[in-house]
């Protein structure tokens, strides 16, 4: 990867924007599952400006890679005030902002941004977001998920 | 590969970070390769260039540990330490340290929403295996003073809380 690249992508990284669940979000959509380690998902919520519906902000959450946490947070500054059909319209290379063009291997990391975007989006504008049930599978599952057959047997009875 | 996971355990978190290596079956790689080959067929990278990347990746994974004396030290002396609890309920429920919060998704809420990104944070697992994940994870999402116990709650109950009884997992 070359260095120009590496060092924006640091640079979003070490002050991503928008991280985090968002409460009261009007979509929300999830591309991935955290078992592979690419996960993402994005919360939108929308406001009224001028007679039309526009993103008023979009938040994210991520697993591992810097890339697409890096084109998140730049995506998700991107499409505030933005209708859902312009923030639809945007290409995969131009949600990645000032990070420039992609070397092949990373344009998949955008393609994860677009997805979960597309998946908050569609099919109608605003489809109720979840309340993140709890019994859906979330990110922190993969920390803390019960394991299963998983016994805890303390030592002090073994002996 | 495998001799490369063998000396840096965290290789594989290292690369998956900078590289997008190894994260599930799409870019993944199997332990017969060797490093050349993976960098070969990931867009020509620069072997040295990634080799350096997973040996400094390894040096700040040490520094991210802190030994349980120094956690049981640091929490007398600054309270806000938040102690997080990675480990599964059952596990918490067992056995934990006095203060902790196990992890959930009220908790991630609060640690990502309370505004700092500055607060102590020490991720708590069972033998200090899994920690390190979690501990990438936050920061990755921009905290900033995140360590993991040295050895997880096993080593704390050898070393601190000695009436702290240890488990195993198995079934």
């Amino acid at each position: 990867m070359n260095e120009d690249l590496q060092k924006k992508i640091s640079d979003a990284i070490a002050n991503p924007q928008n991280m985090g669940e968002l409460a009261n979000a009007d979509a929300v959509g999830t591309v991935g599952n955290s078992d592979c380690g690419e996960m993402l998902r994005m919360w939108v919520k929308f406001k009224d400006e001028n007679g039309k519906k526009v993103i008023d902000r979009a938040t994210f959450q991520s697993f591992g890679c810097e890339t697409a946490i890096a084109v998140a947070s730049l995506a998700t500054e991107l499409i505030r005030g933005k209708t859902a059909e312009e923030a639809l319209s945007l290409k995969t290379e131009e949600l990645a902002g000032e990070l420039g063009p992609l070397p092949p291997m990373k344009i998949h990391c955008a393609q994860l941004v677009e997805g979960a975007l597309r998946s908050a989006l569609e099919p109608q504008e605003a489809k109720p977001a979840q309340p993140t049930p709890t019994s859906a599978p979330t990110l922190l599952d993969s920390f803390s998920k019960p394991k299963e057959g998983m016994k805890i047997t303390f030592l002090d009875e073994t002996k | 590969m495998r001799d490369v996971l063998e000396l840096y355990p965290g290789a594989q978190r290292a690369l998956f970070r900078r590289y997008h290596i190894g994260g599930c079956s799409n870019c993944g790689f199997s332990p017969d390769e060797t490093l050349a080959q993976v960098c070969q067929r990931n867009g020509n990278l620069d072997i040295n260039e990634v080799l350096g990347h997973i040996q400094s990746s390894h040096e700040q994974d040490a520094k991210i540990f802190i030994s349980p004396k120094d956690l049981a030290a640091a929490v007398q002396q600054d309270k806000s330490i938040r102690l997080v609890d990675v480990r599964s309920r059952e596990e918490y429920e067992a056995v934990h340290i006095d203060g902790s919060t196990l992890l959930s998704q009220d908790a991630m809420r609060q640690i990502m929403g309370d505004g700092s990104n500055t607060r102590p944070l020490v991720v708590i697992d069972h033998q200090g295996k899994q920690g390190l994940d979690a501990a990438a994870y936050f920061m990755g999402h921009g905290l900033q003073n995140v360590r993991c116990l040295r050895g997880g709650i096993d080593a704390w109950a050898q070393e601190v809380d000695t009436k702290m009884r240890r488990y195993k997992l198995g079934s």
